[in-house]
């Protein structure tokens, strides 16, 4: 649960931080009384866009770092359990060896591109992925191991965190998650 | 015709009887309750109690004397039934069964807290049927007008790593060891002879710094639960055993002892870590059914094999040193025992010797390169081609081993030869032994190296030596894969396997020997008897602080023979050579 906080505080600081990244070069270039109505649409649009999206994220990180649900089944979190946060359970599904995703503090900010249609995003989050793989069960001592609940080996990896968002009906849900190295 | 003080059968090759329900309750239906060589305790004659215990039974108690109390559970009617009650200081033990049951309880008492913990003990909870189960409770004893204490006894690790002799007064003398924080490891001085170790899973449960709790099932064996209450400083405990011995007859006592303290051995936690029951029973956030706990139940899960099976399955699947079949996993790490290996020395390609064995058929060698050997026995007009490999664990030590392909009894020679005396010694694995024929039988053969250039001694030679008994040593075989050996008699060990935590677990023994090759250099193997009848052998550097090895083993899956090496540390000695002089008049001790 400390992990959950942490990531959440974390990806929550760097939208802030990206955010204000992002609205500096505006607030210098265009005086607020001159930008058009259309323009401010498009920009609260993308601010509700990024906010939801990094809700589903949130929520989908929960799910992961808890481990309580297959990653192809996961729909809760969000307040609205109706609401799948898997678009493609396939695409989004991790390996089952990945047991908790944080946030990297030393990485890049967070980044969420929206999609100039609205109806697709891309994130990416440097992030530290601990993933957790069984020891082969080929002599006593690995048996022994694996009876007492162990029997496996874990390692944390520094990661980018790349994922698809897509919205459908209205609601933004994760497409495809996968790591590639930093 | 004197005797001596060995069993026809050692506890793991006892094939207990397995009782019925029925059998159970006519046993227990004779008895009134627990017996007892030292006088009972008089503590609670005459009076009532009531102990309170936070998830389990409210117990009312009055007490009529020291042979018999009256006990309501939960409020239900008061029954009438036998007891036995030993005091230790301020503690009080006492212990009773629930007539026309097969349930009983076993409760200790501060009488300085009012703390108390019960243990409620039952049989037929089990499929064998005589394994006593046991669930603990933590609570107190109930003080008119006073507030319920919140502390309670806690179970902990802070008996991990010690080691006694005890004496109870019905004459029976154990070394018990703790060298895990769920399992415990015993020998049976008087009992057994003291021949071997065994283990079963444990309770340590804190009363204070200096007194604690703890209990042992005989699981695997005869199912026979002890548990005691221990004094460290004063060396003294109180406690009880109930259960039924290789004969079928119920063991039901209570009992007061004395002992010696043997030692202490490191652990291994992180600093401040004090928790108990480090393999929980079940997964985080999950409630365990009551009594169930993490066992180790090797014999019923091991590949029981005839001849003619070990026979077949050698002809079909026999490889060396050769990665497993199994199928670990994506990404698995490699080999498990392997991870600290090292590499293989080619020191002995291109080079030919004889090792002749005092009591046993000379090999012949002739090392084509660092994989391939051919042997052959002195005589004999074929070589035989065979892979092996070899480790050199010290300058002139080389470890090496091989499957003897067409030897009737699947042999397979894991062996230190010490070019720098001369000397060799070997310990040849076996199949077709009595009990499982797939299970690993080795016998030990010494001798010297006949090679152009090197004069052998002639009547030197490696020895078996006591000097490891008492010594832990934790391997470090690969990321995630550590234990530790405790060498706990001349003639067996135990191994213990270490949690995420670094905590001791689970854990289990076998028959075992050390042989001496030179100071701080030990070639020892243990037989995972009645386990899964593998052979491990190793030799054990106290100077590098490394060990590599050859393991034999047969099963389902076929004879393999594999090579094995980890980091060491020393975990620390117990002072326990001494009990195992053979004295002029018999036994031990």
């Amino acid at each position: 649960m400390t992990k959950e906080t942490n990531s959440t505080r974390s990806t929550r600081r760097s939208f802030l931080k990206r955010g204000a990244l992002l609205a500096a070069p505006l607030a210098a270039a265009v005086p607020a009384a001159v930008i058009a109505d259309d323009g401010l649409k498009a920009r609260l649009a993308r601010l509700e866009d990024e906010a939801a999206i990094r809700k589903v994220h949130h929520a989908w990180l929960r799910q992961v770092n808890s481990m309580q649900t297959s990653m192809k089944t996961v729909n809760a979190g969000t307040g609205d359990a109706a609401t799948p946060l898997l678009a493609d359970s396939q695409g989004a599904a991790l390996d089952r060896t990945v047991r908790s995703i944080t946030a990297d503090h030393a990485g890049e900010p967070d980044a969420i591109e929206v999609a100039a249609d609205g109806t697709r995003a891309i994130g990416q989050f440097q992030c530290a992925v601990e993933v957790e793989n069984p020891i082969a069960q080929d002599c006593t001592l690995a048996r022994m191991a694996h009876a007492q609940g162990g029997g496996f080996v874990r390692q944390t990896e520094r990661r980018v965190l790349k994922v698809e968002y897509v919205k459908n009906g209205g609601s933004w849900a994760i497409a495809k998650a996968e790591f590639a190295p930093i | 015709m004197p005797g001596t003080p060995y069993p026809k059968e050692q506890m793991h090759r006892i094939v207990y009887t397995k009782l019925s329900e029925q059998q159970i309750a006519d046993k227990l239906s004779a008895v009134s309750g627990p017996t007892s060589v030292s006088p009972l305790a008089d503590v609670f004659a005459g009076k009532s109690i009531r102990i309170v215990t936070d998830k389990g039974p409210a117990l009312a108690y009055t007490f009529k004397g020291t042979k018999r109390l009256s006990v309501a559970e939960n409020g239900a009617g008061a029954v009438e039934t036998g007891y036995g009650a030993l005091t230790q200081g301020s503690l009080a033990f006492f212990t009773h069964m629930i007539p026309n049951t097969q349930r009983g309880y076993a409760v200790v008492v501060d009488q300085d807290t009012n703390l108390a913990t019960v243990f409620e003990l039952w049989f037929s909870g089990y499929e064998d049927k005589r394994e006593v189960q046991r669930e603990i409770y933590y609570g107190y004893v109930e003080q008119s007008g006073q507030e319920a204490p919140k502390n309670r006894h806690v179970v902990t690790n802070r008996v991990e790593g010690k080691g006694f002799y005890w004496k109870q007064d019905n004459g029976a003398e154990t070394l018990e060891f703790y060298p895990s924080a769920a399992y415990s490891h015993f020998v049976e001085l008087s009992r057994l002879g003291g021949e071997l170790g065994f283990c079963g899973p444990s309770d340590y449960i804190k009363i204070d710094e200096n007194r604690y709790i703890y209990t042992r099932t005989e699981c695997e064996f005869s199912g026979t639960f002890t548990a005691y209450v221990m004094d460290l400083n004063r060396i003294e405990q109180v406690g009880m055993r109930l259960g039924f011995n290789a004969d079928d007859a119920l063991e039901y006592y209570v009992f007061r002892g004395k002992g010696e303290w043997l030692g202490q051995l490191a652990q291994f936690e992180k600093f401040g870590d004090e928790s108990g029951n480090p393999v929980p029973a079940a997964a985080q956030g999950q409630t365990p059914a009551k009594g169930a706990r993490r066992v180790y139940r090797p014999l019923k899960t091991m590949a029981k094999m005839t001849p003619a099976q070990v026979d077949a399955v050698c002809a079909k699947h026999t490889s060396a040193f050769q990665p497993r079949a199994i199928a670990p996993g994506p990404n698995a790490p490699a080999a498990s025992m392997a991870g600290n290996l090292g590499p293989n020395t080619d020191w002995l390609a291109g080079k030919s010797f004889t090792l002749r064995y005092d009591h046993s058929p000379a090999m012949e060698y002739r090392f084509d390169d660092a994989e391939k050997l051919n042997w052959r026995k002195e005589g004999g007009s074929n070589w035989t081609k065979a892979p092996y490999r070899a480790y050199e664990s010290s300058p002139g030590v080389i470890l090496f081993g091989h499957l003897l392909e067409g030897e009737p009894n699947h042999d397979g020679h894991s062996i230190v030869a010490d070019f720098d005396q001369g000397l060799v010694t070997c310990f040849d694995g076996f199949l077709n032994t009595p009990y499982f024929a797939n299970e690993a039988g080795v016998k030990i053969h010494f001798g010297v190296i006949e090679m152009e250039g090197l004069i052998p001694p002639k009547y030197r030679r490696h020895v078996l030596t006591d000097e490891m008994v008492g010594r832990a040593v934790s391997q470090n075989y690969a990321p995630g894969l550590t234990s530790m050996h405790l060498y706990s008699t001349p003639h067996s060990l135990s191994w213990i396997i270490f949690t995420g935590t670094d905590a001791g677990g689970l854990e289990w023994s076998g028959p075992a020997s050390y042989v001496k090759i030179r100071n701080g250099l030990y070639f020892m193997y243990w037989l995972e008897e009645a386990c899964n009848g593998t052979l491990g052998t190793i030799l054990v550097n106290l100077r590098t602080m490394r060990d590599v090895g050859i393991g034999y083993n047969c099963g389902e899956n076929g004879l393999n023979m594999s090579a094995m090496g980890a980091h060491e540390r020393l975990a620390g000695q117990f002072d326990v050579r001494r009990f195992y002089q053979v004295k002029s008049d018999g036994g031990v001790v």
